[in-house]
């Protein structure tokens, strides 16, 4: 019972951090608008709209994908991979899902909540196709981010220990909370290739801020599929050449 | 006296073989300390660009100088012990390090320099480059840096008391952390990391009564030289009596929390 009670304790205190956290970050943005009414054209609505993503993308990416790459990491560490290769599941799927985290999804809540903030400031502004733009677009920047994180885990198959990569891709995210445009040339290439989170979320931010255009859409369903196909070769790629622990 | 200071000496060579084993962790915590920064100095460069080149007195060239200076000072005064403590009090670490001669402070203090001086020849041609591309403008005379001396060692140790008197909650509590993530939080909206506390609009007033803008935004406005000489004694003056509050603070703290310490292991 008492067990019981301080897991709902430290769930309660997780989900009070990151509302700290959120709010922290509302208030940097209402006090750079204290000062300006656009940034690159982006006004205080569209980009309390792009935290939300922000949050909404870097939630789902915690929830799901961050935990069980990292198990996975550790299951090739500690030779226990075999266990979960030869269960009948597609591995690369079973790799991906085993494990959720709850707090994260307090995290994708309060993406949504601030996404809805920041619709009601801007006073709704995008039509059906925007919708349905931002919707393909979002579900395009979180598979860009999975297949990131699916290669990088790959690499464990011949480095073993590759949390250093992690960490750096880790450091980039923060870079996602404002839109990729502001960036200087190489940090803003950066964040559109090697470390997508900058087009995961500014992307769909332009989407249902009604400022994405069709080649846009195009160009990043496009990406994304290429980069999914990559990943799930590499993956393949990387699974053959895996030898097992016990040979 | 000499004994201390031969102590020192030992603990530092130590500490500095250790250190050079983190090299890569090293790089990669400096990557983060400085996309922070980078950040948000885009953020207000382009929000002042959409202003006519100017938020309030600032320039871009005068953000850029500040998110410089702001970084150096990251650097400087950066301290991490609260969580440390928190690990070896769950650990059980704790008691055998009571038991030494020396406080567990001293190793902390050596910990912190070492690692400090290692990274600082990665971190400064980093910095030129940011002040290269962003046209950096300083506005320092020689006074803004002699007074930048005492004003970054007096935000170093002010950031470190409040780190030490944060982990003394170690003692009464699991959950440190948790109070560390919420005081992180406080440090972002008030040191001076998210705007130059004169941006702050409504919040500036709690703001120059708080001490976390004496930790990083102060040494960090005299380096630039965006604060007059006379203003600036008037920082160091209040780092100064923040240091004595934080420091007498801990040392009740500390006191109390020894004696409630039943520990794992204790």
């Amino acid at each position: 019972m008492q067990f019981a009670l301080e897991y709902r304790a430290n769930l309660a205190l997780d989900l009070f951090e990151e509302l700290i956290i959120v709010i922290s970050s509302l208030v940097a943005v209402l006090i750079l608008y204290d000062h300006t009414s656009a940034i690159n054209g982006w006004t205080e609505g569209q980009m309390i709209e792009l935290l939300g993503v922000y949050y909404l993308v870097q939630g789902a990416q915690a929830v799901v994908f961050e935990t069980s790459f990292e198990r996975f990491m550790e299951h090739v560490r500690m030779g226990t991979l075999d266990f979960i290769l030869i269960k009948p599941v597609d591995s690369q799927f079973m790799i991906s899902t085993r494990h959720v985290q709850v707090p994260q999804f307090g995290q994708i809540a309060m993406g949504v909540l601030v996404l809805a903030i920041g619709i009601a400031q801007v006073g709704g502004g995008f039509g059906v196709l925007d919708a349905l733009a931002f919707a393909a677009t979002l579900v395009c920047g979180l598979l860009l981010v999975y297949s990131l994180l699916l290669v990088l885990s790959t690499l464990s198959f011949w480095f073993v220990r590759v949390e250093n990569l992690l960490a750096i891709f880790w450091s980039f995210l923060d870079a996602g909370r404002f839109p990729v445009d502001v960036y200087p040339g190489w940090l803003r290439v950066t964040l559109s290739t090697v470390v997508p989170i900058g087009i995961a979320v500014t992307v769909p931010a332009q989407a249902i801020a009604g400022r994405l255009e069709l080649a846009g859409v195009v160009a990043m369903i496009g990406g994304t599929i290429i980069m999914c196909w990559f990943a799930s070769w590499f993956w393949r790629r990387g699974l053959r050449s895996y030898t097992g622990a016990s040979a | 006296m000499r004994q201390l200071l031969r102590v020192y000496r030992a603990i530092f060579v130590a500490e500095f073989q250790a250190a050079a084993q983190y090299r890569v962790q090293s790089v990669l915590w400096l990557l983060f300390a400085i996309i922070r920064p980078v950040v948000f100095l885009a953020a207000w460069s382009a929000a002042a660009a959409t202003q006519g080149g100017r938020i309030g007195d600032m320039t871009i060239s005068d953000f850029a100088a500040y998110y410089v200076a702001v970084t150096l000072v990251s650097q400087l005064t950066m301290s991490w012990n609260a969580y440390d403590f928190e690990l070896e009090i769950r650990q059980g670490k704790l008691s055998p390090k009571l038991l030494r001669p020396l406080h567990p402070l001293h190793y902390s203090v050596v910990e912190n320099i070492v690692f400090k001086v290692a990274t600082m020849p990665a971190l400064l041609p980093v910095l030129v480059l940011i002040a290269w591309t962003f046209q950096a403008r300083f506005a320092t005379t020689w006074g803004h840096v002699l007074l930048f001396v005492p004003s970054v060692l007096l935000a170093a140790a002010l950031r470190f008391m409040f780190g030490w008197l944060m982990a003394t909650f170690a003692f009464w509590t699991t959950r440190v952390h948790g109070i560390m993530h919420v005081y992180d939080r406080l440090v972002f909206l008030f040191a001076g990391q998210l705007a130059p506390l004169s941006l702050l609009g409504g919040l500036a007033s709690i703001a120059y009564w708080l001490p976390f803008g004496y930790m990083l935004w102060a040494p960090s406005e005299i380096l630039r030289g965006g604060a007059s000489i006379d203003q600036a004694l008037g920082m160091i003056a209040i780092q100064a009596m923040w240091l004595a509050l934080s420091w007498l603070g801990f040392l009740g703290l500390w006191q109390l929390g020894l004696r409630q310490f039943s520990a794992v292991g204790a």
